[in-house]
C-alpha cells in the first residue's frame, strides 16, 4: 500500500456532504502527483475507514466539518484541533467513523504518522441535492490546499499543464436534477 | 415501571432508537425506531438499468458491494440473462471477502466491548492469559509477550485519564463477567483484528478494482479481463496473491474469531437462553456454482416457529413462493398507506408524525413472509444449513460446540443457538465456513481459467415492454432482495428489502412486533441508567440502519443518551 493517502469522505447524495469526493476528484484532475500518493473516494465508510489509514505516513482527509466559521469557509485542521473540539467532523449516518478508527489504530500501533483535514463548512446537506454552488467553487482551492500540504512534506504536486475533466458520475448521471433548478 | 429510551444506540452503523418498558427489572415491551429516512429508491427510478448498481452501492457506506451485486442480479433476473461461470466465481469471492471483513468488524469493534471490561485488563496475569488462549486455539499471536504488550498499552491509556472513544463503556457493570485474563485476550484480538479487516478488504480490492466501491460489475457479468499472459489482467500472479492473502486471513477467522465467540458463550451461558425473539428464520441461497445458478454453496430456506426439524428449502433464485410471500407493511412506519404491498408495487411517500408508539414510529417498513415476521442474518443462515443437513455448516457448528465444551464443559445444542449468544456464535461459524468456501471458489476460478474459459460478460439486451426481476443475496446481515421493474431499459420501480428491515421491523397491521422488538422481551435490566443487557441483544443483530432507512440526519448532533422516565 502507498504510504500517502488523500481521502474524500461524504455521501454524494447529500448535498454539501459530497464535498470530499468532489474535492479529491478535482485534485486528481488538476494536479500531478507521484504514484506513492493514493487518492480515494471512500464515501461514508464508518469503521471501514481503518484499513485505509493503517500504517500510513501522511493522510489528508477532505470532508464537510462543523466549526464556528461561516458556511463555505475552507480550512485546514490537524488532529489536535479535533481533539480540542475546535472543529467537529459532520456526524453522518455512518458513525462511528474517523475518530474511532484512529483510536483503534493508535492503540494497535498502526495509526498514520500525520493526519491533515481539509474541511469546508457546509451550507446544506439535503438528500438529493447537488453540492451547492458556493461550495463547488471551493473545490479547486481545496485541491490546491492538498497539493500545498503534500509539497510542504517534500512531495511536489505541480498543477497539470492540461487538466482533465473530473469524472463526477453522480453529477454526470443526472441523479440530482433538483439542484440544477437552484 | 421504568421507560428507557436509548437514542441513538451507539456502536452501530446509522441511527437507531430503542425504547423499552421495564417492570421488576425485566423488559416487557419494546420498540425499535429508525430515525433516518431513505430516498435512494426514489433516485433510482428513471435511471438506466445497466447503471443501477453504481447508485445501489451507495445505499450504504458499509455494505457497498452487497447492494451492487443484488442490483445486477435483479436486472439479470428480469432479462433471464445468464452470466459466465467465471463471473459467478469472481462475484462470490468479492462477496466472501466483504462478508469476512464485515463479520470481523462487527464482533471485535462494534460489539465485543459489551462483554469485555477494559478496566479489568490491568489486573490480568499475561502468562495465565497466554495459557488460556493457547488452550483454546493454535493461533500464534497469543504469546505472553504479545499479551503483556497489549496490557501495558491499556494501562497507559487508563493512566492517561483520556479513555477517548472508550470512555462511554459500561465498565464495572455487574453484568460484566469475564476474568481479567479473558478480557485481556479478547482486547488483544480486538487490536489484531484491524490487520485482518485490512486483509479482507484487499481481497475485494484485487477483484473489484477498488474498495469500498467496486468498479468491476456489469449487468451480464464482470469486467475483469482474463488473460494469463497479460500483466494488466486477471492472471496467475493475481490469483496467487489472492491465495496468499486468504492463507493469512483464514487462521485468524477459524482459530481466533471462532474461539473468541466460544469463550464468550462459555462465560455468558445465560445469553444462550435470552433474546430468542422471532423464531422464524429466512435465508436465501448464495454462492452459485454454475453459470445458470442451479447449485449453491450456501443453502436457503425458511424455518417457522423455531422448529429445526422442518425446513422449507429455497432451492434457487426463481423460488416462486419467495416471490409471492414477501410483502412490506407501512402501518407503523412513516410512509403513507398501511397494509402489505408486494415489493414490485412498493411505495415510499413520507408521512412523518414524530414517535407515536400506537401509530407510526419509525422509517423502517415491516417486511413479512406469508404474513409472518422473519429473522434474517448469520443465525438464519446457520440454522437453515444445520437443519437441512448441510455438511459444511454442521462441521463448523459442531466444532464451535466442542470448543465451548472444552472451555468449561458447557453443553450447547443447535436449539440454544436461537438466542442472543447464538447470533454471535452463528456469525463466527458462518465466517469459518466462508473461509473454506473462499479457497474453494478461488480454486474453481483458477481451474476454470486454466481450462481455457476466459469469458466474463454476456451483453444484455433490453426489450421494449415492461419486465420485472428480483435479485437475492445472503448478505452479512442476512437475506437481501432487490426488486425492479424496468421499461425500455429504465427503472420504473425499485425496492430493496434489506436484512436490517427484516430485523428492525416495527409492528405490522396486526400489531405483531418485529425481531429486535420481540428479542428484548424478557431481557433483564439490572441498572436502568446503564441498559447493557438491552445493548447486547440489539448489537447481536449487527444493526446497519443506513440502508434500512437511508441517511437524512444532517443536524450534526452529537448525542449518546439513555433517558429513563
Amino acid at each position: 500500500m502507498s504510504p500517502l493517502c488523500v481521502i474524500g469522505l461524504g455521501n454524494v447524495f447529500l448535498g454539501d456532504d459530497g464535498f470530499g469526493p468532489l474535492a479529491i476528484e478535482t485534485f486528481r484532475c488538476e494536479y500531478e502527483y507521484p504514484a506513492s500518493v493514493e487518492v480515494l473516494d471512500l464515501g461514508t465508510p464508518g469503521l471501514d475507514l481503518a484499513p485505509y489509514l493503517y500504517d500510513k505516513k501522511i493522510v489528508i482527509v477532505v470532508d464537510a466539518v462543523h466549526s464556528d466559521a461561516s458556511p463555505g469557509t475552507l480550512s485546514i485542521f490537524h488532529e489536535e484541533d479535533f481533539l480540542s473540539l475546535k472543529a467537529k467532523l459532520r456526524i453522518t449516518g455512518h458513525d462511528p467513523g474517523l475518530w474511532d478508527s484512529l483510536a483503534h489504530l493508535r492503540l494497535a500501533g498502526h495509526a498514520p504518522e500525520e493526519l491533515i483535514i481539509v474541511g469546508v463548512n457546509p451550507i446544506t446537506c439535503e438528500f438529493g441535492e447537488q453540492v451547492s454552488f458556493l461550495i463547488q467553487d471551493t473545490a479547486s482551492r481545496a485541491a490546491e490546499m492538498i497539493a500545498t500540504s503534500l509539497a510542504g512534506h517534500g512531495i511536489p504536486c505541480p498543477p497539470r499543464d492540461s487538466p482533465t475533466e473530473p469524472d463526477l458520475w453522480w453529477f454526470r448521471m443526472g441523479c440530482l436534477e433538483r439542484a440544477t433548478a437552484m | 415501571m421504568a421507560r428507557i429510551t436509548i437514542d441513538p444506540v451507539t456502536r452501530i452503523e446509522g441511527h437507531l432508537r430503542v425504547d423499552v418498558e421495564v417492570e421488576g427489572g425485566i423488559v416487557n415491551k419494546a420498540w425499535a425506531s429508525c430515525t433516518m429516512w431513505r430516498g435512494l429508491e426514489t433516485i433510482l427510478r428513471g435511471r438506466d438499468a445497466r447503471e443501477g448498481w453504481v447508485f445501489a452501492q451507495r445505499f450504504c457506506g458499509v455494505c457497498t458491494t452487497v447492494h451492487a451485486v443484488a442490483s445486477v442480479r435483479a436486472v439479470e433476473d428480469a432479462l433471464s440473462l445468464e452470466i459466465p461461470t467465471n463471473a459467478q466465481y469472481i462475484r462470490n469471492l468479492i462477496l466472501i471477502g466483504h462478508a469476512l471483513h464485515d463479520h470481523i468488524v462487527h464482533f471485535y469493534h462494534l460489539s465485543a466491548l459489551d462483554f469485555v471490561d477494559i478496566l479489568q485488563i490491568p489486573k490480568a496475569d499475561p502468562a495465565k492469559a497466554a495459557s488460556i488462549a493457547e488452550g483454546s486455539s493454535s493461533w500464534t499471536g497469543n504469546s505472553r509477550q504479545e499479551l503483556a504488550a497489549v496490557q501495558s498499552k491499556v494501562k497507559g491509556l487508563i493512566a492517561s485519564g483520556q479513555l477517548g472513544i472508550f470512555s462511554h463503556g459500561y465498565w464495572g457493570h455487574p453484568a460484566m463477567k469475564l476474568s481479567p485474563e479473558v478480557n485481556l485476550i479478547l482486547f488483544s484480538h480486538y487490536l489484531q483484528a484491524l490487520d485482518f479487516q485490512r486483509k479482507s478488504c484487499q481481497v475485494v480490492a484485487i477483484l473489484g478494482g477498488k474498495t469500498p466501491h467496486i468498479q468491476n460489475l456489469a449487468v451480464g457479468g464482470v469486467m475483469n479481463a482474463i488473460n494469463l499472459n497479460s500483466l494488466a489482467t486477471m492472471n496467475m500472479d493475481r490469483l496467487g496473491m489472492l491465495k496468499s492473502i486468504l492463507e493469512d486471513l483464514i487462521p485468524f477467522v477459524q482459530q481466533v474469531f471462532l474461539a473468541d465467540t466460544c469463550l464468550l458463550a462459555a462465560y455468558y451461558p445465560e445469553y444462550l437462553h435470552l433474546g430468542r425473539g422471532v423464531a422464524n428464520y429466512l435465508a436465501v441461497p448464495d454462492l452459485p456454482l454454475d453459470a445458470k445458478a442451479t447449485k449453491f454453496d450456501l443453502p436457503g430456506g425458511v424455518i417457522m416457529g423455531g422448529d429445526l426439524s422442518r425446513v422449507r428449502p429455497i432451492v434457487n433464485w426463481q423460488d416462486a413462493e419467495f416471490r409471492k410471500a414477501v410483502t412490506e407493511d407501512s402501518t407503523h412506519a412513516w410512509y403513507q398507506g398501511g397494509g402489505p404491498l408486494q415489493p414490485y408495487k412498493g411505495e415510499q411517500t413520507p408521512d412523518y408524525t414524530d414517535f407515536k408508539e400506537e401509530a407510526k414510529y419509525t422509517w423502517v417498513k415491516a417486511p413479512r413472509y406469508n404474513g409472518s415476521p422473519m429473522q434474517a442474518g448469520p443465525l438464519a443462515n446457520v440454522l437453515v444449513g444445520y437443519a437441512s443437513g448441510h455438511a459444511l455448516t454442521r462441521r463448523w457448528t459442531d466444532t464451535a460446540f466442542q470448543r465451548i465444551a472444552a472451555v468449561n464443559g458447557l453443553k450447547v445444542t443447535p436449539n440454544d443457538l436461537q438466542s442472543t449468544m447464538g447470533r454471535y456464535l452463528a456469525r463466527s461459524i458462518r465466517s469459518a465456513m466462508l473461509s473454506d468456501l473462499a479457497l474453494k471458489h478461488l480454486e474453481l476460478l483458477t481451474t476454470n481459467i486454466l481450462d481455457g474459459d476466459d469469458t466474463t460478460y454476456n451483453a444484455p439486451n433490453f426489450p421494449s415492454g415492461e419486465i420485472m426481476g428480483m435479485g437475492m443475496h445472503e448478505a452479512p446481515r442476512g437475506a437481501l432482495s432487490h426488486w425492479v421493474v424496468i421499461d425500455k431499459g429504465v427503472f420504473t420501480n425499485y425496492q430493496a428489502v434489506v436484512p436490517t428491515t427484516w430485523n428492525a421491523s416495527p409492528r405490522d397491521e396486526k400489531g405483531v412486533p418485529g425481531p429486535y422488538e420481540t428479542s428484548l422481551i424478557g431481557s433483564p435490566v439490572v441498572d436502568a441508567e446503564k441498559p447493557l443487557e438491552v445493548l447486547r441483544t440489539v448489537h447481536s443483530f449487527d444493526p446497519c440502519m443506513a440502508c434500512s432507512c437511508h441517511t437524512l440526519d444532517t443536524s450534526g448532533k452529537e448525542i449518546a443518551e439513555v433517558k429513563v422516565q
